[in-house]
This record gives C-alpha cells, structure tokens and sequence, in this order.
C-alpha cells in the first residue's frame, strides 16, 4: 500500500463516528472490566505461569509438535503438517472433494482468516458458513474481521440490521434480540445439514492431542459434534507440553480477552468422539488436525521475535491501545491487528506487509502492561523497525540526520543554535512559532510550536555550578536535560538546579553531553544511539558525579535502561554504561527519596493540580505516585484526571508523522484536564509538556489551565 | 469421584466443605445467568423438574441417557405435566425439542462451571440443542477449581475423553455492539439441579 493510501485509510476512519464510538466506548469499559475480572487474582503471578509455560513452548516447539501429533493419531485423529498457507488450504480442499462434501460450517478460527481458507472453499464451489454471530456479520457483508476477539466490533446494530435484511430478504428491525434470533434460526439449519465442521483451537497440548476451544456462543460445540467430519486448524503457537498447562491460560485469557472469568463453552477435544448422520445412525467420526506453521517456525527460530510466540490472542493489547481505539483494525492491522497483528503479519505475510502498520505504535507502553503472555510489543515494534531500515534503509532526510548531524555535536547543537536566530523573523509575539527552520521544519506541520530559547541551557550552566557549601564537599549532581529542555525549556533546567541547590547538591553540566539518541532508535538506527551513547558517557564520567538526573523521562529511561543493553557487548563501554544507570534517576524520584531535605526548604502553596503520568515514566520506570506525593508536600490540591496514565499523543516523532491521530489522542487527554478544573497540570515530561501546552493553547484558553513540568512546580515552592 | 465415606466424621467435614463449594458456585453461576437448585434426592428432583417445566410452559423434552437421568424415570415422574419426553431419535428430536435434560460429572465452585464427560452423542445433543438445558449433578462432586478438576488425569492421561465439555452459563454473545445477549446457538436458559444423595437425606444440614 502505498503511504498516501494508508494515510487515506487513517482519515476515513477518524471521520468514521460510529467506529469511534463503538471502539471508544469500549476501550473505556475494558479497562475497568478486565480490573474487576482480575479482582481475586494476582495477575502478575498469573502472567509469570502463563507466559512461562508459553516461553518453554516456544523453545521447545518442534519437540512439542512431534509429541501433540503422536498423541493425538493414537487417539484417532488424522494429524497434518502445513508448511504453507497454500498446503492448508490445498489439504483442507482434497478433504472436502474426496468426502463429497457439499456444505461447511466453521466456528471461528483466526488461522483460516489468515490462510484465506472460505475463498478457497468457494472458488471450488463449496458453500461455507461462518457461525460465530461476529464472523457471519463479517461474512454476509465482505469485509474482513477488525478485531481478533469482536470481528464485527466496528459495525452498529443498523448496518448488522441491512446485512441480515439483504440475507434474508425480510425487513430486519435493528433490534439486537431479533438478530440474534434471525442468526440462531437460519445458522441452525446450516449446522443440522452440514458435511463438514471447521474450527480453530485456543490450545493443543502436547501430552495428550488435546484441543482446547473457549467459545461463548456454543458454534463451537455444534461445529464440532454435528457434522460427521471435522476439521482442526491450529498453529503451531498454540502448542503447550501438559495438561496442566491449560489451567493457568484459561484463567487468563477470558479475563483479558471479554473480561469474563471462564468462557460459556470450554471444550477440550482429544481425538474424534462419536458422531450420527443425520438420520441419527452412530458413525465413525473423522477428525483431521491441520498444524499450520506458515512463518511461525521462522518467528520461533529468531532470538528476538520468539517473545511473540507467548500470545495467546487475547487482544488485550488492542484493547488498551490509544491508537487502535481510533481507527480500528482495518487500518491497524491486516489479518491479525493492532501491535501484535504488525508483528504477526511482518511473519505469516511478509515483512513488507506490516511496513505501514508497525508505524502506527506510539510506543506507550500500555499494551506491554497488560499483556498475559509477557510480549514485549513496543519492544518488538521497535526491532521490527530496525530490520526494515536494515532492509529498505531510511528516507535521505532522515539519513543525513540521524548518520551525520546527530553523532556530531558540534553540528547538530551548532545548527540548534542557529535555528534559534534564524526563527526571530518567525516568532509571534507570544514566544511560538509555526514553522521551525532547516530540517526540523517537518516537526511543526504548521502547528503552534515553542520557539527555540534564545539561550540553551548548557550556555546559561557552562559547566559547573560553583559549590556554595563552603569547606565541605557537597554532593554532586550531573544533569541531563535532554534536547528539549537544554535547547527549548532551559527554565526547567534552572529550576532543577535552583531545587538541587537548595537542598544542598551541587550540580554540573557535563558539555560534552548531547541528544540521549532515543529518537534514532525509534526510527529504526540504533547504530546511531549507540555512538551517542559513548559520547553521553565519556562526558559523565569525565564529570565523575554521585547522581545523574533528568527531567526527561525518555532520557532517563535510555541512559537507565537501554544504555546498558545496547552497549552489553561493547568492551570499553558496557561497565561504564552500567555504572552510570545505577546513578541515574529521573528527578522527581530522586527528590520525593529525599522528602524531608525538600520540606525542610519548602514553603506550602495552593491552588488545584492535576497530574498526567508519562507514558515512559510510569510504565517503563514505575514511577507515578512520587511525583503525586511530592504536589501534596506542596501544599496544593491534587485532582486526578480520568485516565491520567492514558498517552497524551505526543510519542516523539509520531506527532510528525501521524499528526491527525496524535491530534485526536491529544483532545480526549485536554478534554480530561479540562474536567478537573485544575489550575495547573504537573507533567515530568518535556515532550508531553510541549503536546499539552499545544492542546491547551489552541482553543485560545486564556492560560488556565496552564501546565509545568514538576520542577517547575517544586522551584516554585521554594 | 468424591464418593461419601463410611466415617460419619469424615462425612460430615465433607458436607461442611460442600455447603461452602455449593454457596460459591451457586453466587458464581447466578451471576452468569443460570438459575440453581438443591435437592435431597432423587424424588425431590423430579418434583423439582416438574415444577420448571410448568414454569416454562415446556412441551417437548429430550434426555441423555446416564443413570442419573434414567433414575429420576422422567416419563412416570413428569406424567402430571404434560410434557413428552425421549430419549431416542435425538438426533431428529433435539433440535425441536423445548428442553434437554442430562447430567454433568462435576462442578466448580471457582466459576460456577458444570464438567460433562460428553463421548456420548445424546448428552451433547440434549445440552446444545434445546432453548432450555437441565442439568443433574451430584453435590459431592463439586471442586474448587478448574485446576483441582484437571488434576485428576494428572497420572493418568489416557483417562481423558474424547469430549470434555465445561459449561458455564447460558450460551451468549456480545458480537453487535458489544450488548450482551443471552442464547444464541446454544441454550438461552440453564438450570442446574445439585442432588446431595441419590436416594438419602441431606447431610450436613443446608
């Protein structure tokens, strides 16, 4: 697809009201369903059992196949190998053809979606019903599911209502009882009559040629126990070593898949039961097992995709994804959708496939949170990147950045600089701008944007601030502002320092510091983030401090964490690389560690805060009730917000690159300030800083509410 | 199975312990929509179904044929209701029918699930097919867990049947607009009769 047609695809759906509304809504109430369906249960054990059993799968997943497939022919059944999609498809056809079937009902399976199995059944003339009600829908009306558990999720009652009137060439009320009736009646008829039963399976396992199937509807049982001949697609994921493997998945998949604590139907299959004609003769039932691979075998061969293995398709991540919620799965996704689809189709469709779609993550981290299988999405999302920038390599503009100007700081702060006189004759009044020079000009797609601060803060620190602490030697802190707050929001790093030395630290600035490299690593160059890395810590350890803060919580998340993995091989670098994470800490931390030294030279304050959490901060560093305590230590009122933790849009570059979704995202966050009546949002992030202050200014707010990074907030205290 | 022992103490630790896993299915498969009874024994259940069948005004009836539910000799017991009752043709039968009745070879309290042993054709027909399901399981065979209920083939694998079906609640689905609808390719209504002692008085107290 090319990149004009996809972003045609992201505005048709922003337009789409009723698929807004039904994916809002619903992501609104997943949260706290799923909450209340986990209530009883700790679901980071849970996690830890299900992802664990998952892991050992996946590395033993050959072994396991060989194993479910011995077990499951002494029990009967008739096991088959796909390599392909095409020989699942092909084995599946010569069945039907040689049995004389002429009709097949199908319960859902997300495998036959993939491997376009009705298509193929009907262009040999076959007739093929879909029976999961979602699946139907999807079926009558020639579109494709857009969400792995709710196919139809995007549709409303009167649409399903047209579909079924086209269907059944009655009038049928959009009422969804009657629907669901009008389904129950005319799908009945197609199960009584059927020749074939087709389903896919939440589980095999291994010890016994158990399947496992979790349905809500009941398809499932009737697909399976009425036609005489039945057929099994399971991918070679779905594997487990023992029966005790099932409990733990089962706990946790209707929870984060419908909030459901057990499914309707669970029914485990091993091998073929017994089966009547339809003239109720008991007849030998046949039960063929088609173990797709298609892709998987490569995903579980390689080091860093295998982690994709542990899905067990709950589409909790698409649940909770900001992104997902706004335009749905048919343009998040192919087959399978929202992150773990990309990932997905990168695999079993080709890595060129998810180019578009990968694209789409923000990277906040929410998916990963709740995750039962333990897949590290973002993290995958990222590596995905880095192997078709491998692959296809980056846009020139991108290029000349990332390899020549952002490794050499003298350029890349020099051309900083510059940008900061260049931008006077574009500066309103007001200190923004809409148009930055040179090659960050794409940044502001025509948008209000904070000007570049006349001075950075590096030229207004130099290099150390002088101890005032006499004779004795005072601890010492470095900082790291980050791009952003050394070269736009220089007041937060003052503020910092104003804080720091107060309390009784003495802070430097290593010069020699420059952009953390995070942003490379987003676009898919983490040869670039490393060389930045080693400059980042040759200038720290140079400065020899006790601390190293950051107001940033990206920066504090690359130095902290990514630092040491990215350097793990790199002789010279990996100690020093850990050595330094162990000393650095986002600043709001460090000073709530230090809450007595703080209130010892605090004055109280007033006024109503709110409090929105980094999506970084909270859920890459854990940290999010520090800097609410550190508002109550001042005195104000802290209000929360309704979804505090929820990404404002801002996600680094991706305000660039999709600005009408990081628009959307952010007027649902300012809608959510708005409801506070605060008269300050407290932020730890500078990035969230500038999407909030971009939001709040739009609509002309006469600076209420205004928003301020926490050192702003505790300098003031002061 | 949980099969009463001859130690009165015993069997009363026993009876505590399943009052407690009754309450908490009950509460559990309540809240899924499926409605719950307690019965002595087997006399007391046929009364028990006789007054659900006029309730829903049931006309046809079809039935496994698993020596809980031929115990109960639906066709003598019910005579008063007017219903019919087979347990032959289902395969003709059970789509019309009004009601299937049959049994279930466990229960869990966790989640208000009932555990069918279903290689037999007839008891899955009965339990799919019909509008309204029934469903006799024995009090003693409640468990806790999902997990206790599959540890019994822990050592012995080979014991599983081919067709192990967990039941809980009415069949539902949530596919238009994510309204929650009850019954739609399975039953709409399940009622679920607990039977303390084939034949014997309560134990325990209720």
């Amino acid at each position: 697809m090319g990149v004009n047609e996809f972003r045609a695809d992201i505005n048709k759906a922003l337009a789409n009201e009723n698929l807004r509304g039904a994916l809002g809504r619903f992501g609104d109430a997943y949260v706290g369903d799923r909450e209340r369906a986990y209530r009883n249960r700790d679901f980071n054990a849970l996690r830890e059992e299900v992802s664990g059993i998952k892991k050992y799968a996946a590395e033993h997943m050959e072994e396991l196949a060989g194993r479910f497939t011995e077990e499951a022919a002494r029990r009967g059944a008739r096991v088959y190998r796909a390599a392909t999609a095409a020989q699942a498809r092909d084995y599946i056809l010569k069945l039907a053809l040689e049995r004389g079937v002429k009709t097949v009902v199908k319960s859902k399976s997300m495998a036959s979606e993939e491997i376009h199995l009705n298509k193929h059944l009907e262009d040999a003339g076959l007739d093929v019903t879909e029976t999961d009600l979602g699946e139907w829908i999807i079926q009558l009306s020639g579109q494709k599911p857009s969400h792995m558990v709710m196919p139809a999720i995007h549709m409303t009652r009167g649409e399903v209502a047209g579909v079924f009137s086209r269907e059944t060439e009655e009038n049928i009320p959009a009422d969804i009882p009657y629907m669901v009736n009008v389904a129950r009646e005319k799908l009945r008829e197609k199960f009584l009559a059927s020749d074939m039963g087709i389903s896919g399976a939440n589980i095999a396992v291994a010890e016994t040629g158990t399947l496992v199937m979790v349905t809500n509807e009941g398809n499932g049982r009737l697909t399976t126990t009425l036609p005489p001949l039945h057929v099994v697609i399971v991918g070679l994921e779905k594997l487990v070593a023992r029966l005790s493997d099932i409990a733990p998945i089962l706990e946790a998949l209707p929870r984060s898949a419908t909030a459901q604590q057990i499914t309707s139907y669970v029914t485990m299959l091993t091998g073929p039961a017994r089966a009547m004609d339809a003239q109720g003769k008991v007849v030998e039932k046949e039960m063929h097992i088609v173990v797709l691979d298609n892709g998987r075998t490569e995903m579980q061969r390689d080091p860093v995709f295998r982690n994709a293995m542990q899905c067990i398709r709950c589409a909790s991540c698409l649940n909770v994804c900001p992104v997902f919620q706004l335009v749905g799965g048919h343009v998040f996704g192919s087959v399978y959708t929202g992150g773990i689809g990309s990932i997905l189709t990168a695999f079993l469709d080709g890595m060129a496939e998810s180019k578009d779609i990968q694209g789409l993550c923000l990277g906040c981290n929410r998916c990963k949170e709740v995750c039962p299988g333990k897949v590290d999405l973002p993290g995958l999302t990222t590596e995905l990147r880095n192997r078709l920038v491998q692959k296809d390599g980056l846009p020139l503009s991108q290029r000349i950045i990332l390899e020549k100007v952002l490794p050499n700081r003298k350029l890349f702060h020099g051309m900083l600089k510059a940008a900061a006189k260049a931008q006077k004759p574009f500066t309103g009044d007001d200190g923004t701008m809409r148009h930055l020079p040179f090659f960050l000009a794409g940044i502001s797609g025509g948008k209000k944007l904070p000007a570049i601060a006349a001075t950075s803060l590096r030229d207004l620190l130099k290099d150390t601030i002088k101890s005032s602490g006499g004779e004795r030697r005072r601890p010492v802190v470095g900082v790291f502002p980050g791009c952003l707050v050394d070269f736009v929001y220089p007041k937060i790093g003052l503020d910092m320092v104003k804080v720091l030395d107060r309390m009784g630290y003495d802070v430097i600035f290593p010069q020699g510091q420059t952009c953390c490299g995070y942003p490379a690593r987003q676009l898919g160059a983490p040869t670039v983030m490393a060389k930045v890395a080693r400059q980042n810590i040759d200038a720290f350890w140079a400065g020899k401090p006790d601390f190293i803060l950051t107001p940033c919580p990206t920066c504090t998340y690359a130095l902290k964490k990514i630092y040491p993995e990215l350097l793990l091989n790199d002789e010279q670098y990996a100690s020093r690389a850990g050595e330094l994470a162990n000393i650095t800490q986002d600043f709001s931390a460090f000073i709530f560690d230090r809450a007595e030294e703080f209130q010892s030279v605090a004055a109280p304050q007033k006024g109503k805060i709110t409090y929105h959490d980094s999506c970084h901060l909270k859920r890459s560093l854990g940290i999010f009730r520090e800097p609410r305590e550190l508002i109550k230590m001042t005195g104000a009122e802290l209000v929360e917000m309704d979804w505090a933790d929820r990404c404002c849009g801002f996600g680094g570059s991706y305000a660039v690159k999709y600005p009408e979704l990081s628009q959307q995202i952010l007027e649902q966050k300012i809608n959510n300030i708005n409801k506070t009546g605060a008269d300050v949002v407290a932020v730890e992030c500078p990035g969230c800083l500038m999407q909030i202050w971009r939001g709040l200014s739009a609509g002309g707010g006469a600076g209420r509410p205004s928003v301020r990074h926490m050192a702003e907030i505790l300098a003031d205290s002061i | 199975m949980n099969s009463l022992t001859q130690d009165d103490t015993i069997v009363s630790g026993h009876w505590e312990q399943y009052n407690r896993l009754y309450e908490d299915f009950k509460y559990m498969a309540e809240a899924i929509s499926a409605r719950v009874h307690r019965v002595k024994g087997y006399t007391e259940a046929a009364g028990e179904i006789a007054k659900i069948v006029n309730e829903l005004k049931i006309i046809t009836i079809v039935t496994d044929l698993s020596p809980m539910v031929r115990e109960l000799n639906l066709a003598v017991s019910l005579d008063g209701t007017g219903a019919s009752v087979h347990a032959d043709n289902l395969r003709q039968l059970a789509a019309g029918a009004d009601m299937g009745i049959s049994s279930a070879d466990l229960a869990i309290a966790e989640t208000g699930t009932l555990g069918h042993y279903a290689d037999d054709m007839e008891g899955r027909l009965v339990s799919m097919l019909p509008p309204v399901h029934l469903v006799l399981v024995r009090t003693d065979s409640l468990v806790n867990t999902l997990r206790i209920a599959l540890e019994r083939y822990k050592d012995n694998v080979s014991s599983l049947p081919a067709y192990l079906t967990f039941i809980s609640g009415p069949s539902r689905t949530a596919d238009i607009e994510r309204v929650l609808t009850i019954g739609v390719h399975g039953p709409g209504k399940l009622e679920i009769i607990f039977i303390d002692s084939p034949g014997g008085a309560i134990r325990g107290g209720k």
